[in-house]
């Protein structure tokens, strides 16, 4: 998607195509032998991997602290259930909120830096963060984590839904996810979303096109970070409970891999990919051998040294060789890079 | 005032065991221009092959484990830090083979590449020695404690703070005061240039990366019996290594030392007032400072900054 030409469309044909087969998920997912929760946290994860996608994917900016911003969302999805109100909308939009700022503060001391010094702050603000999680004990619960959250009914006004069921909880993530694709959609395909590719191409030339880099890398931190916010307070309300564990390096990394290998650096779905390969790879392999993390990160590790685009990439390398089927098969190059 | 002096003491300690620390993946950032984030499981690892070695269940043949447990712990001690760092440096060469690929390109591959070598070293030392904590015996004339101005102070820290000023020092001969030491900092400079006088540039990187990590196999040894043995502890060593090279300024070797030096007395002094949060006192000094001078302390422009 990124380097073609934009696609204004509001609701495209593979989006209607993914929410229907999401919607029939917890009518089979059971008979494959997987359990009807690994949903929920699939469609949680893609949102926040689609958030984080908005800067590695979008405008490349290699973000290694972003759980701090998913394990804000958490909490203060919690904190504003117990002390502002038992609302599901206040505590969502509570969680969008501090994500939010927490992004703000973090993209004042960041947004005018790029590349390898990026990820480094990124990785010290992480770390600051999940420090705070940890230790601030009255607030926090420490490493207890804040217990007793609970799953708020979806009030609409004219009716209520409970949602304390995982089967409904995954039809109103689904319904939180479908929202948050098309706005990514949109983002990404705006005028906005071409200067943030521009900016990942080159962010020189972009300045000096007339634009102002800084408040555009400021503005995708906020945006990125407020949405993976609304992540973390969903798997706040899924999980019944936040803990900082969600903050730390490793987690954070997490998101990276997923994305990567999915293919979030060549296609708007590659986050979502990797999300879905990575959960049930997670459950799949996790249950057959212990050390699953093993497989995962060799699989990982050949990837990053011999198809960096991912799973989206080597898929749309395949459609581009059928199409050139006779003619002479042309590689497909990964995409330039700043710099 | 006099309250302060032991945290400054432990604080002093710290920044040389951090710096001991930050040593080999200050060579790697500086001298390759690439981010090794298995810098800590290679750190985990020495500390597990020393235990390996120096533990009551050695993996070597009954007989051969006999003759080997006969000998005095010191010298077990001794032999294995030496032979950990070379086992660990073997698992280096594995890594680099693969880390070459990643040459030339975006140095946030090499980043990727290190994490997810990070995973694997990580989970095979889960798999091998399981996740409980181990801790690593030393020689009993290391361990214990003396008192000095009625404070008891630990014997071993000392001794693990002399051995990194002694390493620090090697290092640092051995960049500034042999040819190798130029040819690497000239690899460093200008690839092509070195590459047309003849020097065999991919060996020297070859080099440089197993040095880089057999110092961090020696610092998980010396580190281990204060930090403890468990497979987590990579990444509290990693964290600490990369913020003081930020910190200090990629490629410079006395900034990454300061850096080192400032982080153990922030972490120190702040301990003395606030034990709960000193960690979060190096995270702060690092935005401090990094807010005010881009590149760290003595930083220089180099390719990362692309």
């Amino acid at each position: 998607m990124t380097g073609t030409a934009s696609d204004a469309r509001l609701i495209t044909p593979t989006m209607l195509g993914a929410w229907l087969v999401l919607a029939t998920v917890p009518l089979w997912i059971s008979t494959i032998g997987l359990y009807p929760y690994i949903g929920v946290e699939i469609l949680i994860w893609s949102i926040y991997a689609l958030a984080f996608n908005l800067l590695l994917g979008t405008s490349g900016l290699p973000s290694f602290g972003h759980g701090a911003f998913f394990g804000i969302g958490a909490y203060a999805f919690g904190l504003t259930q117990f002390n502002v109100a038992a609302n599901l909308w206040v505590a969502l939009a509570g969680a969008m909120l501090a994500g939010a700022l927490a992004g703000l503060l973090v993209g004042l001391f960041i947004a005018h830096r790029r590349g390898i010094y990026f990820a480094l702050l990124t990785i010290a603000f992480g770390q600051i963060f999940w420090t705070i999680s940890v230790k601030w004990h009255s607030v926090t619960g420490g490493e207890d984590g804040l217990l007793n959250i609970v799953r708020l009914p979806v009030n609409l006004g004219i009716a209520s839904f409970d949602i304390t069921d995982n089967e409904r909880l995954y039809y109103f993530v689904l319904a939180a996810f479908a929202v948050v694709v098309v706005l990514m959609w949109r983002l990404v395909n705006s005028p906005y979303g071409r200067i943030l590719s521009a900016i990942r191409q080159s962010e020189v030339r972009t300045a000096h096109l007339g634009y102002n880099v800084w408040a555009y890398k400021l503005s995708a931190i906020v945006i990125s970070a407020a949405f993976s916010g609304l992540a973390g307070g969903l798997f706040a309300m899924a999980q019944r409970s936040a803990f900082p564990d969600v903050m730390n390096l490793a987690q954070s990394g997490l998101v990276v891999m997923m994305t990567l290998v999915g293919g979030g650096l060549v296609s708007f779905w590659g986050p979502v990919i990797g999300v879905i390969v990575f959960l049930i790879a997670r459950d799949v392999i996790g249950a057959m051998t212990t050390g699953w993390m093993l497989y995962f990160g060799t699989m990982f590790v050949l990837l990053v040294l011999f198809r960096p685009e991912g799973i989206a990439g080597g898929f749309k390398l395949l459609v581009e060789r059928w199409k050139a089927r006779g003619t002479a098969p042309e590689a497909l190059s990964s995409e330039p890079r700043s710099g | 005032m006099f309250d302060l002096l032991p945290h400054l003491l432990n604080g002093l300690v710290l920044g040389l065991l951090l710096a001991l620390i930050a040593l080999g993946f200050m060579l790697i950032i500086g001298l390759m221009e690439q981010i090794n984030l298995a810098h800590g499981s290679l750190f985990a690892l020495g500390a597990y092959f020393a235990l390996m070695l120096t533990g009551p269940k050695p993996p070597l043949p009954p007989d051969a484990a006999a003759f080997w447990l006969q000998i005095p712990l010191g010298w077990r001690y001794a032999l294995a830090l030496v032979i950990a760092p070379c086992l660990a440096g073997i698992v280096g060469i594995a890594v680099e083979v693969c880390m070459r690929r990643t040459y030339g390109k975006d140095p946030l591959y090499g980043l990727l590449l290190t994490f997810g070598v990070a995973l694997v070293l990580e989970e095979l030392i889960r798999l091998t020695w399981g996740t409980r904590d181990h801790v690593l015996p030393v020689p009993s004339g290391m361990s214990g404690a003396f008192i000095f101005q009625d404070l008891i102070w630990s014997t071993y820290r000392f001794y693990a703070a002399g051995m990194a000023a002694i390493v620090i020092g090697l290092v640092w001969l051995l960049i500034e005061k042999t040819p190798y030491g130029a040819m690497i900092k000239a690899g460093a400079h200008d690839s092509e240039m070195v590459r047309a006088l003849g020097v065999n540039l991919s060996k020297l990187r070859l080099g440089v990366f197993v040095l880089g990590t057999m110092l961090a196999a020696f610092a998980g040894i010396i580190v281990a019996p204060i930090w403890g043995i468990r497979p987590h502890m990579g990444v509290d060593a990693v964290v600490p290594a990369f913020l003081i090279i930020v910190l200090g300024g990629v490629g410079s070797f006395w900034g990454a030392v300061i850096a080192s030096l400032l982080v153990g007395l922030a972490v120190g002094v702040s301990g003395a007032y606030a034990s709960e949060w000193s960690l979060l006192s190096m995270y702060l000094l690092l935005v401090a400072i990094v807010s005010f001078r881009a590149r760290g302390l003595f930083g220089k422009k180099s390719m990362l900054e692309v």
